[in-house]
């Protein structure tokens, strides 16, 4: 009897189950990288067409289930039930049929309207948008005319398992030695042109509350817009898998009132502050050219040949370290701040100085350079990331001559590395 | 009971399970070979103009290829195609020796495509197209390579049906059958390569500059 | 009805004279120990040889996903390294599609197929057992790939030179079991030796090669079924008479023949950028990483209907039988069916909405996508109407196909959700796809099987399963598979990517994670009980009749279990559901004059399917081993070429051989026909 029981519980858990979760308080919609908490029109068109297909599935799941139930339990056999065969339906009704298949092809044309025109729409910025967005509308002064009737673009490249950001219309590129990594920072309100391109394999560029995700595919360029209406720190990430540290590949999106957007532009094409001589700073300094970081990564004022790896120029800035995977700010005081801010997830504390220096450690030492307990390069944050050259350039002859650093020199380096505001 | 009776119980369509067996194994290197032509010309579409070779240099299509001598090696598979037919036909005759003669001269003029195919590969790859240096050396030797595996495999087969037929157990129904089923193969075969020399050679002479659109005169050497 | 009685084998093959084949071999002859299982042409027992491997890779695949949940219990866990999770989802999807489902869908196609069209074997005996040992040799590679990976971690190849020469260590598959190009392939200039540089190791080379291998069994078998089905029917057995699974296996297996050439050409190019510098896939040299996903996928949305397609097939058997009642709208039904498998070629790039197809593309294939729903609902509407006015008896395999109905609708529901593109382009690769998919294939398939399974075993075994145990089992399946994927739907909804080891503490996804994981344990345990049952069964269970359910087609006309010429003589059907109509209807199956004392011809058992199989070994082994930079490597490939090109060669000069079986008359036969002895010939 309870095992019949259970298995006839089993059967009907689906629309229990279903039941229980809308019900349940534990599913919060406004979550970090909730796609059902739409800040911009893009998320908004898609979560739209979302919810048409979420109506039309209740409603058949409501009729079919509810119909399936029925026939269950009111054809059910019974006792004292003749043993006479049941009249031939092999063929079924015609009618029924060509009905219900009639009734399918007109729900489907419901979700079918919504769906293309979502398509077309979320395909490029649409021309009503234009007026506002193109730069010359919204953009301070120092525009270059052959720029202002755009809108602003933003070429994504996608790495093994970073992100970076160029802004070709303004000079923020990797080529002019300003390209910013993992952090994009874009205005309010304003459409904005995402060209998406990859070095190595396959990305994928998400930002749930903005919009959906368009892939990164090497050798090809693929394009998206965007627009976010209520300033805040968005969470995105990578969703194609790409190797190893896939799931440590993810990135932020600040978004800004314009007129601080022109303020932050300038500030990126600022050098880095001179440390001061004698510091400690200043022996990470050393420690940063001749442990050969200097050959991936850029320090504009300090040292330009790097153009591989992230640039460091604003490090100390950042939110989040490593592929936006370490967060620089103080865990508690975020969280505490979520719970309670009007605006939700969408608030950020400024950065946690002993947070961001013990992310550092943990992070270069762990990155193959430093030396662990047993004396073998530890790799713990990001496996397989090419924090050496060797890993970059795929030779495994190069693996013997590797740079490695001691606890005092990761500290030194650490302690350079946070005075790149 | 005889064993051909045993054997041969009439089924259902009346199509011997070998030959219909042998239909679905066509079809389905229908789609195979579909498939790498597709990557052939989809990939000559996007890249029009040809490959560079090891020293550097800009090659096309047109001057690499030796349309003539491609000519003849189609012509010969056609005709090996004739040929498999009369042994087809011959072994429902029960004509032995008519067969042996004919399906000969299918090995003899498959081997000569074979070798055509050979030279071919040799002389390209000293004219600088490798596997390796372009995604148009890549889809042209593994399409015509595919191809060229068909044909070996096909003349081991009628090699095997060859010397079987000395043995005097390749004769009657079951015989002509077999033969018949090889036959089936061997046309399939050399209707791909109608397709494979019309889609990878022919249509690099199309129109007046190639159809590819890569400037070039017709048969420019 | 007293079939039995007259079922009796009256010789056995033992009695015979010894067999020589045209080699002048002996050919094995054992009916029963392992040298028969070896060598076995029986489509019965090739069938459960299908199904106990199933059955073992259902549960490799199974631990594989545990620890996947595992891992994933809580946030920031480190319970396996990110390189062991991605080589873990990547196995456990390859394992349960290529391991799991297909082989034991073909299980069914095997065992069911020749019983339910009224013939003695299928088309080619053969070739039955040579796709078996390509499957089981196949699966084999794939999953040798793991003892790589555990003697790598275990340190045994550290003193190899071509061990430390190795650039990229991972020797089990990490790719996904999609293995998109690049990240599979190449990206460069090759150099000297032909080496391009790569992302992964040589887990990708006994991936495409295990693969390579499994699409040849694949390609085999289904070549076979479709023969069997066109031409083997039994007389008045016409097309549109034929059972509803047999109509899914043909409609499945022409699927196969046209989707898997897709996927080896891919799998050949593929092989051809890794092992010798080709650019296919080679974005730095022009390839084109999105046609790997083309080619993977015109072959990848087909093979979902070749996984759900036998189990439909299945339910559909069940459903009347149980309604005791006809199935509802027949002809509608085997329709819908081949619609879905031909609207299956047209809609792969639903897969790829995210790749920057551009809007013309991208509608006409979300319009498709949306238009594969309708035959899909038809088949749910006619099991209702199936169920309609019928008298439903709650068995095991009932309630399982009612489960299948409840999963697959919900699964189906999901699934019109991202036929939108915008609504996809939120969902793609998140875990509400992920939820989607498992209640297609757990949801629906798993449980479709096991249904099928519960129907069909005591007709295998001629043993009942425990019905208590089953029903103990089907509960915690069911409610362990949707507290395991029912929340996923939030998961994806709230941004958790799917092919992710760990997330963080903050982003929401905790809790429902760790229902997640705990709804994996109780089905897993419910699908361990219900194997552990059939197992249990098969060996001890109580006997039954050979019509314990008041079965419709014709293999419950036969004895349980099957004798191996399963047509003592070969019926005439006059109905569809012709042993329904013949026990209660007017339409009584007559008998042909075969059989009887002029005896039946059987296919001779044979060593050389196995043998031709076996060199596929060798090259599943060679191929990663020329990968891994092992010298002479090369020579392990030719020997195995050679090995199946022997198979062939002597598998062709033995010759088809066989042998005449007296069977009992199931009626009287008709005086006159010839009395032949049983001599083998």
């Amino acid at each position: 009897m309870f095992s019949r029981l259970l298995s006839r519980l089993g059967l009907f858990a689906a629309p229990l189950f279903a039941l229980a979760l809308a019900g349940c308080s534990k599913a919060d919609l406004t979550v970090r990288q909730s796609t059902l908490d739409p800040k911009g029109p893009v998320a908004q068109m898609q979560y739209d067409v979302f919810m048409d297909t979420v109506w039309l599935v209740v409603v058949l799941f409501v009729l079919v289930g509810g119909l399936l139930v029925y026939a269950v339990v009111r054809f059910r056999a019974r006792p004292g039930d003749t043993a006479a065969p049941i009249a031939e339906e092999g063929h079924g009704n015609p009618l029924v049929e060509i009905g219900l298949i009639t009734a399918s092809i007109g729900a489907l044309v419901f979700i079918a309207v919504p769906t293309l025109s979502a398509i077309w729409y979320t395909d490029d910025v649409p021309a009503e948008s234009i007026p506002k967005s193109k730069l010359s509308a919204w953009y301070g002064a120092g525009l270059d005319p052959a720029i202002s009737e755009q809108v602003l673009e933003i070429d994504v490249i996608g790495k093994q398992w970073w992100f970076r950001f160029e802004y070709p219309q303004l000079g923020l590129t990797n080529d002019a030695k300003h390209s910013v990594p993992n952090e994009m920072v874009i205005p309010k309100g304003v459409a904005v042109r995402i060209n998406l391109r990859s070095e190595d394999v396959i990305h994928s560029f998400w930002i749930p509350k903005i919009a959906g995700k368009v892939d990164l595919m090497p050798g090809r360029k693929n394009r998206m817009w965007i627009q976010a209406d209520q300033v805040g720190h968005y969470y995105g990430q990578c969703a194609e898998f790409c190797g190893d540290s896939h799931a440590y590949m993810l990135f932020r999106c600040e978004v800004v009132e314009p007129a601080d957007f022109a303020k932050w532009v300038a500030a990126q094409k600022a050098p880095a502050a001179p440390v001061a001589a004698g510091s400690k700073a200043e022996q990470g300094k050393n420690l940063f050219a001749a442990k050969s970081c200097v050959m991936c990564h850029n320090v504009g004022g300090h040292f330009g040949a790097g153009a591989f790896g992230p640039d460091l120029t604003h490090l100390a800035s950042r939110k989040s370290l490593a592929g936006a995977w370490l967060d620089n700010r103080d865990p508690r005081a975020q969280r505490a701040l979520e719970q309670t801010s009007p605006l939700g997830t969408e608030a950020s504390v400024p950065v946690d100085r002993a947070t961001f220096k013990a992310n550092l450690i943990k992070w270069i030492g762990s990155s193959g350079i430093a030396q662990g307990a047993d004396g073998k390069p530890t790799q713990d944050v990001k496996p397989g990331n090419r924090m050496h050259y060797y890993k970059m350039f795929n030779v495994a002859g190069l693996r013997e001559t590797h740079q490695t650093l001691t606890a005092d020199e990761l500290d030194a380096l650490a302690e350079y590395l946070l005075t790149l505001k | 009971m005889s064993q051909d009776a045993a054997h041969h119980a009439p089924t259902s369509t009346g199509i011997d399970h070998k030959k219909l067996i042998m239909w679905l194994f066509l079809a389905s290197d229908c789609m195979f070979f579909g498939t790498l032509i597709s990557t052939h010309l989809l990939y000559r579409k996007l890249y029009p103009t040809g490959f560079t070779d090891a020293e550097g240099h800009q090659q096309f299509v047109q001057n690499l290829f030796n349309i003539e001598l491609t000519s003849f090696s189609t012509f010969i598979l056609l005709m090996s195609s004739f040929l498999m037919a009369l042994a087809v036909s011959a072994m429902h005759k029960g004509e032995l020796k008519s067969f042996r003669r004919n399906v000969l001269g299918v090995i003899f003029f498959g081997l000569i495509f074979l070798g055509c195919q050979v030279y071919e590969f040799t002389h390209f790859y000293h004219q600088g197209l490798t596997i390796q240096n372009s995604v148009l050396g890549s889809t042209f030797y593994v399409l015509t390579g595919t191809h060229g595996t068909h044909v070996a495999i096909g003349i081991l087969w009628l090699v095997l049906l060859y010397f079987y037929s000395f043995t005097g157990k390749l004769g009657g129904h079951v015989g002509a059958l077999d033969v018949e089923v090889a036959g089936l193969y061997w046309h399939f075969v050399d209707i791909v390569w109608i397709i494979i020399f019309t889609a990878v050679y022919l249509v690099e002479y199309l129109g007046p500059s190639g159809i590819w659109g890569n400037g070039l005169p017709v048969l420019a050497k | 009805m007293s079939h039995d009685a007259h079922h009796a084998p009256v010789a056995s093959k033992l009695d015979l004279a010894p067999e020589r084949s045209d080699l002048g071999l002996y050919r094995p002859d054992r009916t029963r120990g392992l040298l028969d299982w070896l060598t076995t042409v029986d489509h019965k027992k090739i069938g459960i040889l299908y199904g106990a491997f199933a059955m073992l890779y259902f549960l490799i695949g199974g631990i594989e996903a545990l620890a996947i949940r595992t891992q994933l219990a809580r946030p920031d866990q480190t319970i396996v390294t990110a390189r062991m999770y991605n080589q873990l989802f990547t196995m456990h999807g390859t394992t349960m599609i290529f391991l799991g489902v297909m082989p034991l869908s073909a299980a069914f196609f095997n065992f069911l197929v020749p019983l339910q069209i009224g013939a003695r074997d299928v088309a080619f005996p053969r070739l039955n057992a040579f796709s078996l040992w390509a499957f089981v040799f196949g699966a084999f590679v794939l999953n040798a790939s793991w003892l790589f990976e555990f003697g790598h971690l275990a340190g045994w190849f550290d003193g190899f030179a071509w061990h430390q020469a190795l650039t990229y260590t991972d020797f089990a598959p990490a790719n996904g079991w999609f293995s998109y190009a690049p990240l599979s392939g190449t990206f460069g200039q090759a150099n000297a030796a032909l080496q391009s540089p790569r992302f992964t190791g040589v887990g990708t080379d006994f991936w495409i090669i295990g693969i390579q291998i499994l699409g040849v069994a694949s390609l085999a078998a289904s070549f076979n079924f479709i023969c069997t089905i066109i031409n083997l029917r039994a007389k008045g057995m016409t097309m549109m008479r034929l059972p509803v699974f047999t109509w899914m296996t043909l409609v499945t297996s022409f699927l196969i023949i046209l989707a898997f050439p897709a996927i080896t050409v891919a799998l050949i190019e593929l092989m051809f950028d890794r092992q010798f510098g080709a650019n296919f896939f080679n974005p730095s040299a022009g390839g084109q990483p999105v046609l790997w996903q083309h080619l993977f996928w015109i072959f990848g949305h087909p093979e979902v209907y070749i996984l759900v397609l036998p189990a439909m097939g299945i339910v559909s058997e069940i459903l009347p039988t149980f309604s005791g009642k006809a199935l509802f709208g027949y002809p509608i039904i085997v329709f819908s069916g081949a619609v879905i498998g031909f609207l299956g070629f047209a809609v792969w790039s639903h897969h790829m909405f995210t790749t920057g197809l551009g809007p013309v593309p991208t509608a006409a294939f979300s319009l498709l996508t949306m238009a594969i729903a309708v035959p899909t609902g038809v088949k749910i509407f006619n099991w209702l109407g199936t169920i309609w006015g019928g008298r439903v008896r709650f068995t095991p395999p009932m309630v399982l196909a009612l489960g299948f109905i409840w999963m697959f609708m919900c699964g189906g529901f999901s699934g019109v959700m991202h036929s939108s593109a915008p609504a996809d382009s939120q969902q793609q690769d998140s875990y509400f796809v992920i939820a989607h998919f498992h209640y297609v294939l757990l949801g629906g398939v798993l449980l479709g099987l096991m249904a099928g399974l519960y129907f069909w075993f005591p007709k295998i075994f001629g043993r009942m399963p425990n019905a208590t145990v089953a029903y103990v089992a089907s509960g915690l399946v069911i409610l362990g598979f949707n507290l395991a994927f029912g929340p996923m739907h939030y998961l994806g909804l709230a941004g958790q990517p799917r092919r992710t080891h760990t997330y963080h503490a903050g982003n929401g996804w905790e809790d429902w994670n760790f229902v997640a994981t705990v709804g994996a344990f109780i089905l897993g345990i419910g699908v361990f009980i219900a194997f552990a049952n059939l197992v249990y069964t098969a060996l001890k269970g109580p006997k039954c009749s050979s019509d314990p359910w008041d079965g419709r087609t014709l293999e419950w006309s036969l004895p349980s279990p099957v004798p191996e010429y399963n047509f003592a003589q070969s019926p005439v059907v006059g109905a569809r559901d012709a042993f329904t109509e013949h026990k209660h209807g007017t339409k009584r199956i007559a008998y042909e004059a075969d059989g009887g004392e002029a005896g039946v011809h059987m296919p001779s058992q044979s060593w050389m399917p196995m043998l031709a199989a076996a060199g596929f070994l060798f090259i599943g082994f060679g191929m990663p081993m020329m990968a891994m930079g092992i010298p002479h490597a090369g020579w392990v490939v030719v020997g195995g070429v050679a090995v199946l090109f022997a198979g062939i060669w002597f598998w062709a000069l033995e010759g088809p051989g066989g042998y005449m079986l007296k069977t009992p008359a199931v009626s009287p036969t008709p005086a006159g026909s010839p009395a032949a002895a049983p001599t083998a010939h």
